[in-house]
């Protein structure tokens, strides 16, 4: 592996701090093209690339982007070093392509899908079971930020020093394992969840019983019925207080 | 006055959503705890987003799909909440949340679409870094005003609309609470439904069994 070019610690910070708004000007035409731009371009005025060469640079960064925003750091990190390697705007634009289906795949699968409902379910674990809402909410935070953070400055170190070998690189950390085995953890919770809600006190625990069979068949059904459930279930609830409040009026 | 700091805090969860950081504080049960400080009712507010959280367990704000936007939807719904007298309030407040993320994902959709008109086209003009910078820093202004409007147009909606629920609404606070739960379990049985391969149903079961002892075993 050839030897990693030194970056300048202000630019890599620069660059790091940019990729927390790499999704600012989100568009369905190049949709993180622009951020990803956006968050090189610190370097690529410190490579000293000046009117039609810096142009084609932020050009070439700017076109069509998307990949999960997290580990998108990844890809600035591993675009950085392309960069700084002096590399053809051919290469540079066929490593685009080929790293933002598998890095948008895998941060939804490990993030989207398993982490963020997996540090979701823990808050609210510990708020329905009176721990006390501020330990639930900095629960929550903490072990989110705990990867998020990890993904984002890790992944940029990552990337950098890997350039296009950074797939390999990244498949030796096991990511889609370990979200497997977090999605265990997962189910694990949400059965947890729905036990807690249905005898804590400060949930159904103190209602008739009749609210309790409807919490288990509300349960089932989202098991069975599965997303397509979502909203109709969220229009049900917007109805119910709508009507329950027309007809108390009328009633009073 | 907390009208307009809540408006403010809106937009600020807003930008959280997606284009700036995604720190996850615009998720439902920190944006509730911390509406609830600005109002000066946390407890409230904490439950008000507890029970959106459990809600909006099954949306996450992946890639270019429409989702509803957790943070001014909680906002609203816990200024509902409070500014609403008896039981009616909580219930109005969820309500209100589950509309206002609708709405903000909605609204979402359509920047979406403008951005695309602002930001700069490499495949037809030469990309210079200010016409990058501008287009980037526009787009995420937009989304903050964006923000503030949603929140708003909802702060707005909830004041108007808070007296004739605490009037006519005719549940008690505990039936108020199972009538709101039941929608939230069919949420909690969805994000089960999505993890469910092989036989993770004994792992599920499992849980329910644990959680109802601590249900039961909890003072």
């Amino acid at each position: 592996m050839s030897v990693v070019p030194p970056l300048p610690p202000a630019v890599r910070r620069r660059i790091q701090l940019r990729a927390f708004l790499i999704q600012g000007s989100w568009n369905y035409r190049v949709m993180q093209g622009t951020g990803m731009a956006f968050a090189l371009l610190p370097l690529l005025r410190h490579l000293g690339l000046r009117d039609g060469d810096l142009e084609d640079a932020v050009g070439r960064h700017a076109e069509h982007f998307n990949a999960h925003p997290y580990l998108s750091s990844v890809a600035l990190g591993a675009l950085a070093r392309l960069e700084m390697d002096g590399a053809s705007p051919d290469t540079i634009r066929r490593f685009r392509s080929a790293i933002r289906g598998p890095l948008g795949a895998l941060g939804d699968r490990v993030v989207w899908a398993t982490w963020l409902p997996l540090c979701a379910a823990v808050g609210l674990l510990l708020y329905w079971a009176g721990v006390g809402g501020g330990w639930a909410v900095a629960a929550f935070l903490v072990l989110f930020s705990a990867l998020h953070l990890t993904l984002r400055f890790r992944g940029f170190r990552l990337g950098y020093e890997s350039g296009t070998a950074v797939g390999p690189r990244l498949k030796e950390l096991a990511l889609t394992r370990r979200a497997e085995r977090g999605a265990v953890v997962l189910v694990f919770l949400v059965g947890g969840l729905a036990g807690l809600l249905l005898t804590g006190d400060t949930a159904m625990g103190g209602l008739s019983r009749s609210w309790s069979a409807g919490a288990v068949a509300a349960f089932l059904s989202g098991l069975v019925g599965g997303v397509r459930l979502w909203r109709p279930t969220a229009l049900l609830t917007v109805g119910l207080v709508v009507l329950v409040t027309f007809f108390g009026l009328r009633a009073g | 006055m907390s009208f307009l700091a809540l408006t403010l805090l809106g937009a600020l969860l807003t930008l959280d959503g997606v284009t700036v950081g995604q720190f996850m504080v615009s998720r439902p049960l920190v944006a509730g705890a911390v509406a609830g400080l600005v109002v000066g009712d946390p407890v409230t507010g904490l439950m008000v987003g507890a029970v959106l959280e459990l809600f909006l367990l099954v949306s996450v704000p992946s890639g270019g799909g429409r989702f509803p936007e957790p943070g001014p939807a909680t906002v609203v719904g816990v200024a509902a909440a409070v500014w609403t007298a008896g039981p009616g309030g909580v219930a109005l407040g969820v309500a209100a949340g589950l509309v206002l993320g609708w709405l903000g994902a909605v609204t979402q959709s359509m920047q979406r679409h403008a951005n695309g008109r602002w930001v700069p086209d490499p495949t037809r003009e030469a990309v210079t870094p200010d016409q990058v910078a501008a287009g980037h820093g526009l787009a995420i202004a937009l989304d903050f005003a964006r923000g503030a409007l949603v929140t708003a147009v909802g702060l707005t909606t909830v004041l108007a609309a808070g007296p004739w629920v605490t009037r006519g609404w005719p549940l008690s606070a505990a039936d108020t609470r199972g009538a709101l739960l039941l929608g939230a379990f069919v949420s909690l049985g969805i994000v089960g439904r999505t993890l469910l391969a092989g036989r993770r149903w004994v792992v599920l079961a499992l849980g329910v069994a644990a959680g109802l002892l601590v249900g039961w075993v909890l003072p």
